[in-house]
């Protein structure tokens, strides 16, 4: 079987149809086709964003009653030696990351079990390269996580008083957080729909992976909030947490044809 | 109508040419057994009454001797991670045989084994030295996230065993796909200089650290743990390989 071929015609024929048609423009453009596709499907049904977001904000909300309190207490640095809150910003990033962590394996699988359930697998299998898939998946949670992360870290920095420190080197934080726990989120999405397990495996498999970004994170927190911090530390711990994420998603990309094949 | 049809009977595998021993590791025999068993009894007693001395512990040297446990388990641990792995990534790219699935399992189970007990030993010093069993420090937390690895590559093993070639497929994925926070873990977490450590990070790397009597059980017992992690590999393999043929020969009856 070759390439999806649309038989319409050029009117009304659809965007991703038209860029597969086109032939020649490799596993880009097939990415791309695969990457509308599910944003078409999600529109519809709202069922990732729904799952997502519905988890996050429920989880904020549980998370700003465990905390009324926390917010006025102070404790002692261990390191300067000075009284500080004892819920300071880097924690309240940590914890707004864990939140997306947890909504991310809660509503990120679906884009790979969702195929799974109605039998479309066959068709990708047959009409994409496997790079393709992978491409257009990673694209799709990433998109999804964005979108989350923009209407969600607002509302918590509002609910927790969590500043915003260095704008651009918080974007570039949020953004490289974006991108590991996407990476993470979609090979493990693989992973569990292919094993067809229970729907406790996904967030069984995948957690452990993130322990070590949520580390990353950390650090890379810490820095976000010192004032002027030197450049080379601002390159270390953010390089650290991007590189992280790339090289989980490298890996991934590698060897998801094995996952992939039947 | 035709008379009823007897089926034929079902085509029998070929059985594997029988084999003692597994092709890796290459030591065959009992004598290497015995000599590990003497290897064994010599670093328990030396660990309790011949070995003195080491910097950074409590000033009897009580405490030092749990390394001659607690040491080699941990770095078996990431050994077994690293075979498991060559053989995840020999399984992907080269013959798909299921006993090279076998051996990839086989390692990451007994590193699993080793990481429970470099944990369990960490936390027993960890409660003599510092008084707390559990003090969430870097290598205390680097271990234990290590264990979830494990953990989850057996959990994903266990959803997949009706169907051996996709079970080995997916299990090797992990295996690489885990292989960059274990590495993150076993190579980057102990050297970050910001992570302070309570954790002993000198006293085995400078010889002059320790005394001549604790060289003279702490090489052995590596080489003891070593031979035993290689003894172990081979039992688990060879019993990976009947319960493979016993469920083949099931299936054809």
């Amino acid at each position: 079987m070759g390439r999806y071929v649309d038989t319409v015609g050029s009117r009304g024929v659809s965007a991703p149809a038209r860029a597969m048609a086109s032939g020649g423009s490799g596993w880009l453009a097939e990415a791309w086709a695969l990457l509308l596709k599910d944003l078409r499907a999600e529109l519809r049904t709202k069922v990732a964003l729904s799952t997502v977001g519905l988890f996050t904000f429920s989880s904020l909300l549980l998370l700003s009653l465990a905390t009324a309190t926390l917010k006025e207490k102070l404790a002692l640095d261990p390191l300067t030696n000075q009284m500080r809150p004892a819920w300071d910003a880097a924690g309240k990033m940590g914890l707004l990351w864990l939140l997306l962590c947890f909504a991310a394996f809660s509503g990120l699988s679906h884009a790979f079990v969702h195929e799974e359930e109605t039998g479309t697998v066959m068709a990708l299998r047959l009409s994409m390269s496997a790079g393709a898939v992978y491409a257009g998946k990673l694209a799709f949670n990433l998109l999804i996580l964005f979108a989350v992360a923009l209407v969600v870290t607002p509302v918590f920095m509002l609910i927790t008083g969590m500043p915003l420190g260095a704008p651009i080197v918080f974007l570039i934080v949020m953004v490289s957080g974006c991108v590991g726990l996407a990476g993470a989120a979609t090979i493990v999405g693989a992973l569990a729909a292919k094993a067809r397990g229970s729907g406790a495996l996904y967030p069984a498999i995948g957690l452990p992976l993130l322990v070590v970004f949520l580390l990353l994170l950390l650090n890379a927190a810490n820095t976000t909030f010192i004032v002027h911090p030197p450049a080379l530390r601002l390159v270390r711990d953010i390089g650290g947490l991007l590189s992280y994420g790339i090289l989980l998603i490298t890996v991934s990309a590698l060897t998801f044809s094995f996952v992939w094949e039947d | 109508m035709a008379a009823t049809q007897t089926r034929p009977p079902a085509p029998k595998m070929p059985e594997p040419p029988p084999s003692r021993h597994t092709p890796v590791p290459p030591l065959r025999g009992a004598w290497w057994k015995w000599g590990l068993g003497a290897l064994m009894a010599y670093v328990i007693y030396g660990a309790f009454f011949i070995a003195k001395g080491a910097v950074n512990f409590t000033e009897d040297g009580n405490t030092a001797r749990i390394v001659f446990f607690h040491v080699p388990c941990a770095i078996l641990s990431y050994v077994a991670y690293a075979v498991a792995a060559v053989y995840a990534i020999l399984y992907l790219t080269r013959d798909r045989n299921l006993q090279t699935d076998a051996k990839s399992a086989t390692g990451m189970e007994l590193g699993f084994l080793f990481c429970i007990l470099a944990t369990i030993t960490g936390s027993l010093f960890a409660g003599v030295m510092w008084g707390s069993y559990w003090n969430w420090d870097p290598r205390e937390t680097s271990i234990i996230v290590m264990l979830l690895l494990y953990a989850s590559y057996l959990v994903l093993r266990g959803a997949v065993s009706e169907q051996p070639e996709k079970r080995a497929r997916l299990a090797a994925v992990y295996t690489l796909v885990a292989l960059i926070p274990a590495t993150f873990l076993i190579w980057v977490v102990p050297r970050l200089p910001w992570l302070q450590s309570l954790h002993p990070t000198t006293t085995l790397v400078r010889p002059a650290n320790t005394s001549l009597s604790y060289k003279a059980v702490l090489y052995p017992s590596f080489l003891a743990f070593t031979l035993l992690f290689v003894w172990m590999f081979q039992l688990r393999y060879r019993l990976l390989q009947l319960m493979a043929r016993k469920a083949g020969r099931l299936e054809n009856e």
